[in-house]
């Protein structure tokens, strides 16, 4: 920790940043490495160590949303009153150093790929907007992918496509049963001892008391069929990958 | 019914104009000790002072709690995000008496929620502890005076009638990491409080305060100075005075032991323990205080030298039980750290102790009372979270049945410590807690207590940290983290009525009373609260 400490100090000699609008460490690797100690000595307690939330919220979103660095600062800096964050009284460049820290975890860079991106769209609208919206168009009952090309590296991409069920994210949980004689299939939005919250593979958001269903069925498998190199050759997967890079959201431009 | 309980109150008034000579009228500490005798009224946290949390009432019943509807619900306005709305009001003559979040604090009318004052503390921008858990557990009552503690770590006295403060006195320097959040327990002619911030370097106490003027009477510290009994169990004299022991739930009380029973928290830093070697008494604990003095009679330390926030503030339930053959006064928690103990009240002799949810941390409690720990930080299979297997939402018990009900937290953790940097007014958990969610649920769990086995059990999908209480109907209330209040068969568990509040039924449990002649049912949730009734 004293290691920490000093590390921070040396930050302030070399930058000697104030409260100014612009994060002074955008991109700064060393401060972005005392970020990622400091926040796990402060924040990641309640945020979780990858900052995807616990207690507190996910923290690796609001870039997507398009906030920017500075109302991450304000945030850090004064708390949220009525809420369990705190405010903190430590140095700008700690908390600076902590919003590059997450904004570097949070906003991925362009991706790189040989791809087409028009052929990627033409791609997209066939197999994937039956169930992904991009700005409003498209079905519901996969995540949006409005800023998947900000939040997602490309890695982490080709594993969504190539393996869809290695990790489904809850919200887009699958389940089927029956219900009043009916097969129903969908994911779990919400639920609670007595019922659930269901978006249906038609896209309709339907609850249903618990107590009327047979055959409950969760599935950790994805509701996504798996694109492999058979449905998706590696250059059509490269198209893809190039039109899912353009989708960043509501992010200012860099 | 209506006539019975005017000649009910008329008695107790003329009873009041008898003793005549104590200081004030209103409420005395006779009154407070006869618990929930006076079915109109609800005068300390857990309605009397075993921490049963217990009604004798009876006209909401297993078979008629399916009509139970909503009277009135109140909204506070004020929030604590994150948290939950914590308060158990207290009931004097038909009139409420409601803390609420960020030191908030309202008389309402029992009969249509309306307020007839509101309280609102201005709190000062730079709360430390407080600013994360901004939230308050009720008042305590005596004479025509309502006490509460602050945010920032003060003891408030109220004119009942009036809201009107009328001393205010300074607990701790809430800068450093202090504040205050529990329902103070007045006993006799005493205001006992506790104190939080285990979560900062700061030094646990349970208090005394004269209701009259405010001055202190005691204080105990839950972390013993250099040379003081249980000084031996930390390595340095730095280390025990910021080692924690946070006294932030109220106590029970035995008024013929002469005996308060308080819960002392995590010892601090809650997760970096290398710089506290040792067992770091009296930390995650239960405290047996004269309450005349606030002499420490016996101790007994549920997780010691803890790595995990299990704090031990839990309500301690009273209860006289046959123990092998004879009766025996006893105490009992349900721990953070997953077992459920049993311990003679009068000697801190351990009677029993056996795990309420699943967990790896230890193999049993051994004959000496002490865990015989197999995983400390969870590298070897799941441990509970921090929030632990309940934590500080009050249980309730059932005489008749020898049930214990709690809210159980099935949750798979684990623990990294980091050394924190000790600076006054930052926190210094000293690490993070992995938490695999997808393992998580919640129950409410119904405890033998004779053999410490379960009985049964409502699973909710998931881990959840609402109060219990129970009434002589044979029904348990409470509550899940989806935001349903619920009403179950006390004997079988059996889910007999919901009514979704809107968010969860966090920290909270329900209080009953008697109002012309109707049983109302009250519970905070979010920053509403709602009372209920069976239809006129």
């Amino acid at each position: 920790m004293k290691r920490l400490a000093a590390a921070a100090a040396l930050l302030l000699i070399c930058y000697g940043a104030s409260a100014e609008e612009r994060n002074p460490f955008e991109s700064n690797d060393e401060a972005i490495r005392i970020g990622s100690l400091l926040f796990a000595a402060r924040c990641a307690a309640c945020h979780g160590p990858d900052a995807k939330g616990n207690l507190g919220p996910d923290l690796t979103r609001r870039w997507a949303r398009g906030e920017s660095d500075e109302s991450a600062f304000r945030i850090v800096r004064n708390g949220v009153p009525g809420s369990s964050m705190p405010p903190s009284v430590a140095p700008d460049d700690e908390l600076w150093a902590i919003v590059a820290h997450l904004r570097s975890i949070s906003v991925m860079p362009q991706l790189v790929t040989t791809g087409d991106p028009d052929r990627g769209i033409a791609l997209f609208e066939k197999e994937c907007s039956g169930c992904h919206q991009v700005r409003g168009k498209g079905g519901a009952l996969g995540p949006d992918l409005t800023a998947i090309g900000a939040t997602r590296s490309r890695e982490a991409l080709v594993g969504a496509l190539r393996d869809p069920s290695a990790s489904v994210a809850l919200g887009f949980r699958a389940v089927k049963f029956i219900a009043g004689g009916e097969r129903v299939e969908g994911v779990v939005k919400g639920e609670d001892a007595f019922s659930l919250q269901v978006v249906t593979a038609d896209g309709e958001l339907e609850a249903f008391p618990k107590r009327g269903l047979d055959g409950l069925e969760r599935s950790s498998k994805s509701l996504m069929p798996v694109f492999d190199a058979t449905k998706l050759p590696d250059a059509a997967l490269e198209d893809l990958l190039a039109y899912l890079g353009t989708l960043r959201g509501g992010q200012r431009n860099p | 019914m209506r006539v019975l309980y005017l000649v009910l109150s008329l008695t107790a008034s003329a009873a009041l104009a008898q003793t005549g000579g104590s200081a004030e009228l209103g409420i005395s500490a006779a009154d407070i000790a006869a618990g929930l005798k006076d079915p109109t009224r609800w005068l300390t946290f857990s309605g009397d002072y075993s921490g049963q949390r217990h009604s004798p009432l009876r006209q909401i019943t297993p078979r008629n709690v399916r009509r139970l509807v909503p009277q009135w619900t109140f909204q506070s306005g004020t929030y604590a995000r994150g948290r939950g709305f914590e308060t158990t009001p207290l009931a004097l003559d038909g009139v409420l008496y409601v803390t609420g979040s960020n030191n908030y604090a309202w008389a309402l009318d029992g009969r249509t929620g309306r307020p007839f004052w509101e309280y609102h503390r201005t709190l000062p921008p730079d709360l430390t502890y407080g600013a994360s858990a901004p939230v308050n557990r009720g008042f305590g009552i005596l004479g025509d005076r309502l006490f509460m503690v602050t945010l920032d770590a003060h003891l408030l006295a109220f004119d009942r009638r009036s809201g009107v403060v009328l001393w205010d006195v300074t607990l701790a320097d809430y800068r450093v990491g202090y504040s205050a959040t529990l329902a103070p327990l007045v006993v006799d002619d005493k205001v006992i409080i506790g104190i939080s911030g285990g979560e900062y370097a700061t030094r646990g106490f349970v208090d005394a305060y004269d209701p009259a003027t405010g001055n202190r009477i005691w204080r105990l510290y839950t972390v013993p100075a250099a040379g003081e009994p249980g000084g031996e169990t930390w390595p340095n004299v730095e280390s025990a005075a910021r080692g924690g022991g946070g006294t932030w739930m109220t106590g029970s009380y035995d008024p013929e032991l002469g005996l308060l029973y308080w819960g002392t928290g995590n010892p601090n830093p809650n997760f970096h323990g290398a710089d506290r070697r040792g067992d770091n008494l009296y930390t995650a604990s239960l405290l047996a205080i004269e309450a005349a003095t606030g002499k420490l009679r016996w101790h007994y330390q549920f997780t010691p030298h803890d790595t995990h926030d299990w704090d031990s503030n839990h309500v301690p339930v009273l209860v006289t039980l046959p123990w092998q053959g004879r009766d025996r006064q006893v105490v009992m928690v349900a721990n953070r750290n997953g077992f459920f103990y049993v311990l003679d009240r009068a000697t801190g002799e351990l009677l029993l102790a056996k795990p309420f949810t699943a967990t790896t941390w230890a193999r049993e409690i051994g004959a000496d009372g002490r865990p015989i720990v197999l995983n400390e930080d969870g590298s070897d299979g799941c441990l509970p979270d921090a929030w632990g297997s309940t934590n500080f939402n009050p249980p309730s018990y059932d005489p008749r049945l020898r049930l214990f009900f709690v809210s159980a937290r099935e949750t798979c953790a684990s623990f990294h410590a980091q050394a924190p940097q000790y600076v006054p007014g930052q926190n210094t958990v000293g690490g993070v807690v992995w938490a695999d969610r997808d393992r998580a649920f919640g129950a409410l769990r119904a405890i033998d207590v004779i053999t410490g086995k379960m009985k049964w059990e409502f699973r909710y999908p998931q881990s959840n940290l609402a109060g219990v209480m129970s009434t002589a109907s044979g029904l348990v209330f409470s509550g899940d983290q989806e935001g349903n209040f619920i009403a179950f068969d006390a004997a079988s568990g059996q889910e007999l009525w919901h009514y979704q509040t809107g968010t969860s039924i966090w920290g909270a449990a329900a209080m009953t009373y008697m109002l012309d002649g109707r049983q109302q049912v009250l519970i905070s949730s979010g920053s509403v609260l709602f009372s209920f009734a069976l239809p006129d």
